[in-house]
């Protein structure tokens, strides 16, 4: 216990610092790493916890990324009360949206649950490219800024946090109360946890929905941060991210996936910055890290701290 | 609601075909409060496919199912265990990945409707009471252990504590015995004799073994193609000559007898 609060002591030493040995790029990326974390960690309380591998999960993401953009641009409110608004407005937008697919999406499982989040995925990244008049259309919507300091990343950074820490704290209670023991019940064996009394599709709608909200809050957090959003953001390659980033950090860990997301980020710009084949270059190493660790980073960790 | 004097079961002309197969022709049952009563037949007369439909897994094309004097025709599984009708799989169905203590403590929380709870940590929450169950059911060393690394038998009995965590009033079994020893076979009717006894709750069981049957059964339906073919006291089931013709060959009756 003690040596966790160590590790926990030091890991918040090290990221009220970071912006003080950081250049702007690298504030920027770790603003990136942060949101993606809980975009990953979200994803998997849903794939990790509940066994329901959505392809859709970038829908959520976006929606809560364009909600914010909205809310910025377009409300006619004063700069500082629209950017208040922001994370509201994207958790009630991706939780809404959230509630419409996973009403139809849970009524079947397996791979017909992934593919109804696929299809679903698939009208709203229509719609973000169609519906030119509120979304921009393929341009986007660009030239988002927080108001005043915020603007600078380095201010910018601890918002990201001050956003990101309590929603990871309330995702991690919520996997270990009586509601997520029910969840991971329902995930070893629905048909026994409906006799003891649990009705799985309601349990894994509020499942489905608590998990988009907080995509949609990682997805304003990071929107705010790039300055943009673009229809590509609810494409289905970009449901990928947050498969690829709970699997290589491990789906059996509540941080794992948010590891998972600090990995690829920073692998992604390392790599890409150095040669324009970098997804070639991206996927060899995932595929040797997912061939070599089954259980991802976390579990590669947790193998060596039990021998 | 619930009435006292009505029968814990009762079951009226319960159909149930599967394509060209006529698995329930219209079956009959009544089951009074503290009986344990056991549903023998032959391989496909229809004894799981009754289970199935009585417990909400599979809807019936016609019939009536009362519990405790309240219609559950076609009620949902998860709002007849919460009435208080418990039951167990012929394929030993618990949660694998969970400890065992933690496999009780699912079920009691759903008894108690506290899954909801999305804040308080669940790992003490009502853990004595859990590792009571598991303690009846002869698991208390177990508690830590997953579920999945159980033995057979012993994954039987977790099955059975979290059932009883529900606190049924009736407890519908298929098959408790099936991939047993025989003589693990009557320790284990036994423990769930024993427990029901203690916790007043009736039971009725499928069962392959004839032994079993007779070491527990208070009375015996006995189903054929569908139908109810015969019921009655062990005695008079073991009588019947058509029970004995539907047998014949198997003389599974007669080694009954004698255990």
């Amino acid at each position: 216990m003690s040596r966790l609060r160590a590790i926990a002591a030091a890991a918040v030493l090290v990221l009220a610092a970071l912006p003080a040995a950081l250049s702007d790029f690298w504030i920027f990326i770790a603003i990136e790493v942060i949101a993606f974390a809980l975009y990953a960690v979200s994803f998997n309380v849903l794939l990790g916890y509940g066994g329901m591998l959505s392809f859709g999960h970038a829908a959520f993401f976006g929606v809560g990324a364009y909600a914010g953009a909205l809310v910025v641009k377009k409300a006619g409110l004063a700069p500082e009360a629209a950017f208040a608004l922001v994370p509201l407005a994207a958790m009630a937008a991706a939780a809404g949206v959230a509630a419409v697919v996973g009403f139809f999406s849970v009524r079947r499982s397996g791979i017909y649950f992934g593919m109804l989040t696929f299809a679903f995925q698939m009208l709203l990244y229509t719609i973000a490219l169609k519906a030119t008049g509120l979304t921009g259309g393929d341009d986007g919507i660009t030239g988002l800024k927080p108001p005043g300091a915020l603007a600078r990343p380095a201010v910018y950074y601890f918002f990201a946090i001050t956003m990101v820490a309590p929603a990871l704290y309330v995702l991690y209670r919520l996997v270990n109360s009586p509601f997520g023991i029910t969840l991971r019940a329902l995930k070893a064996n629905p048909r026994r946890v409906q006799y003891v009394g649990v009705d799985v599709r309601s349990h894994q709608l509020a499942t489905f929905v608590i998990s988009g909200a907080f995509a949609g809050l990682a997805g304003a957090v990071f929107a705010l941060s790039s300055g943009n959003v673009f229809p590509a953001w609810l494409n289905w390659t970009a449901s990928a991210t947050p498969i690829v980033m709970a699997v290589l950090g491990g789906v059996s860990t509540f941080l794992g996936p948010a590891l998972g997301a600090a990995v690829y980020v920073v692998l992604e710009v390392v790599i890409s910055g150095r040669t324009e084949y970098w997804p070639l270059v991206m996927g060899t190493i995932i595929l040797a890290l997912v061939l070599l660790m089954p259980a991802g980073l976390t579990g590669l960790w947790r193998r060596k701290g039990t021998s | 609601m619930s009435d006292a004097a009505a029968p814990i079961l009762s079951v009226r002309a319960l159909s149930r075909r599967f394509g060209g197969l006529q698995a329930l022709g219209g079956v009959d049952l009544e089951v009074a409060r503290g009986e344990f009563r056991a549903i023998i037949g032959p391989n496909g007369a229809g004894k799981s496919t009754f289970f199935n439909t009585i417990t909400g897994l599979i809807r019936p094309d016609g019939g009536r199912v009362a519990f405790a004097g309240r219609d559950v025709t076609c009620m949902a599984p998860d709002d007849l265990v919460r009435a208080g009708m418990g039951r167990t799989f012929q394929i030993t169905s618990v949660f694998a990945d969970l400890s065992a203590l933690e496999n009780v403590q699912v079920a009691l929380l759903a008894q108690a409707r506290q899954s909801w709870r999305i804040w308080p940590r669940a790992g003490a929450m009502n853990a004595e009471r859990a590792a009571e169950l598991l303690a009846l059911v002869g698991l208390a060393g177990s508690a830590a252990r997953h579920a999945g690394t159980l033995a057979h038998g012993d994954q039987k009995r977790l099955e059975l504590a979290i059932a009883l965590a529900g606190e049924p009033t009736l407890l519908l079994l298929d098959e408790p015995t099936a991939g047993m020893a025989a003589q693990e076979r009557i320790e284990s009717i036994s423990l769930v004799h024993r427990v029901a006894l203690q916790l007043g709750v009736s039971c009725v069981f499928t069962e392959h073994d004839m032994a079993v049957v007779f070491a527990v059964a208070t009375r015996i339906t006995v189903l054929h193609q569908g139908l109810v073919l015969a019921e009655g006291t062990p005695a008079e089931v073991r009588a019947n000559p058509q029970v004995q013709q539907v047998y014949l060959g198997e003389s599974v009756i007669a080694e009954g007898v004698g255990t």
